[in-house]
């Protein structure tokens, strides 16, 4: 537990000393919200939930790049690859939280006749997948300019495509917007039942998949033998 | 000082000192390597061209001074028939090395004759095509760059590694600070590792290398950068190393002091053997 526990402590504090990163990090999501908030204030909900998603999704992409050229030689201080993966995923999951907590507030203040409850679940869900999609590319894709086009194809794909359609289902935020309709148009609960299901389980499978690429990467190789 | 107006300034200056031309060809081939790796300006990296060809030519001629050696214990790090291959080259052909405890290796060779890549191999950072590795005991490994999270001080650095060593975080300072002060550096508190020079850097990677205590040392050129007295601190430190029952493994082209260690494999002959 103190393995992870240091591993998350400075995984925040190298994302706290690029002060110009976190000010981005927490301007992103704005821009989206007021993007629409003179036309339609639910949409501007989905919008900021989105951008939401795609700045934490960033931030791990590069935190993950930034951290491989250590990697190895933590491995061999002792680490397992387990440690650096959860804590990681820790630091990550804390700086969204604290990134969602301005906007939810924002959005008691600023909206109304909307299910709150529903939109914390959704930013919540949004923390849980986003991080781990991020480290994902990180772990898959060497390069932060590959892994930051990905990233923009997915979050463009969710913005433009219809998301009644089957194939936005296996988007990585398609729960926002079905869990979204579900919090601002008050749809029935097959909509919340459905977004937290799509969540739920791109949440787990993109955390088991972040483990089990970081277990390949560091494994120990198979002709070192330690006596 | 551009880098070709240094450059030949220190051929001068090394083959004035009586440097033969294969360890001066050696010297500046490095130094030249370092330099358009880094970027960094050469005085500021091995200082004006007359001092660092003293420092070769001092250290080449000095006395031995090292300590009283101890008779090499049990067999630390036995990497057998070690062979990789990149597209069809053989860059390393069924390499063999033992190292003791109580002993140093150094691995030398020409540019790319599969050095750091052999070390990677030891560490267990890649994979040969052919050949095994057994260690007997715990591996610290300093990598020739990298090795250090550009965001955070030493003293962060030394409470990480420190904790996959199994070390508390006053114990992990404790530790690193020593090691530091045993190449005559102290670490400053807030600098963060972006902030370090090219040879800062590298004394904090050796430091943490070091960390923990382990039994068997990888060392790929740890030296680059360091000004002459860290260089003499670090090769002190080496048989202080060895002397206290640790497996040390080398990766130099500084070919005057293989005369000061237990074992020397030369992987230009290896590729030789194989063309």
């Amino acid at each position: 537990m103190t393995r992870i526990l240091v591993v998350a402590e400075t995984a925040l504090r190298e994302l706290v000393r690029r002060r110009t990163v976190l000010i981005i990090l927490l301007l992103f999501p704005l821009a989206f919200y007021l993007s629409r908030r003179g036309d339609h204030l639910g949409q501007s909900i989905r919008f900021v939930c989105l951008g939401l998603g795609w700045a934490l999704s960033t931030a791990a992409l590069f935190a993950g790049s930034a951290a491989r050229g250590i990697e190895p030689r933590l491995r061999l201080s002792g680490y397992g690859s387990l440690h650096l993966v959860l804590g990681r995923l820790l630091a990550l999951w804390t700086v969204g939280v604290l990134l969602s907590a301005p906007y939810f507030l924002l959005i008691l203040v600023d909206q109304h006749d909307v299910r709150y409850g529903a939109i914390a679940l959704v930013m919540a869900l949004t923390v849980l997948v986003a991080v781990p999609f991020g480290l994902l590319l990180s772990a898959v894709l060497p390069r932060e300019l590959e892994g930051t086009l990905v990233l923009l194809t997915v979050v463009g794909l969710q913005m433009v495509m219809d998301p009644a359609s089957t194939a936005t289902r296996a988007l990585p935020f398609w729960f926002s917007r079905e869990i979204g309709t579900y919090a601002i148009d008050h749809t029935d609960g097959g909509y919340l039942t459905r977004g937290l299901v799509q969540g739920l389980s791109f949440a787990v499978a993109l955390t088991l998949l972040v483990a089990v690429a970081a277990a390949v990467r560091l494994r120990q190789r198979r002709h070192l033998r330690f006596a | 000082m551009n880098h070709n107006a240094w450059l030949a300034a220190l051929t001068g200056e090394l083959r004035r000192h009586g440097v033969g031309p294969d360890l001066t060809g050696h010297v500046v081939a490095e130094a030249a390597t370092h330099l358009a790796e880094s970027g960094e300006s050469p005085l500021r990296v091995f200082g004006p061209p007359d001092a660092y060809a003293r420092a070769v030519a001092d250290s080449l001629g000095g006395p031995d001074v090292r300590p009283p050696r101890r008779h090499p214990g049990p067999v630390r790090l036995a990497a057998r028939g070690i062979t990789k291959r990149y597209r069809g080259r053989t860059v390393l052909d069924r390499v063999d090395l033992t190292v003791r405890a109580g002993e140093i290796a150094a691995v030398v060779g020409a540019n790319g004759a599969g050095k750091s890549t052999f070390l990677r191999i030891c560490a267990g950072l890649l994979s040969p095509d052919a050949g095994t590795v057994a260690v007997h005991g715990t591996l610290g490994y300093c990598p020739q760059d990298g090795g250090t999270a550009e965001f955070l001080n030493p003293d962060e650095h030394f409470v990480l590694i420190g904790a996959g060593r199994g070390l508390g975080r006053a114990a992990a300072r404790r530790a690193g600070r020593a090691g530091a002060a045993a190449l005559e550096w102290t670490p400053p508190p807030r600098t963060q590792a972006r902030h370090l020079s090219g040879g800062t850097r590298q004394k904090l990677n050796l430091v943490l290398a070091r960390l923990g205590e382990p039994d068997v040392l990888l060392l790929d050129e740890p030296y680059q950068g360091f000004d002459r007295g860290t260089y003499l601190d670090f090769w002190h430190e080496v048989w202080r190393w060895r002397d206290a029952g640790k497996a040390v493994v080398v990766v130099t082209h500084l070919l005057n002091q293989l005369d000061r260690v237990d074992t020397v494999l030369d992987l230009t002959a290896s590729r030789e053997r194989d063309a």
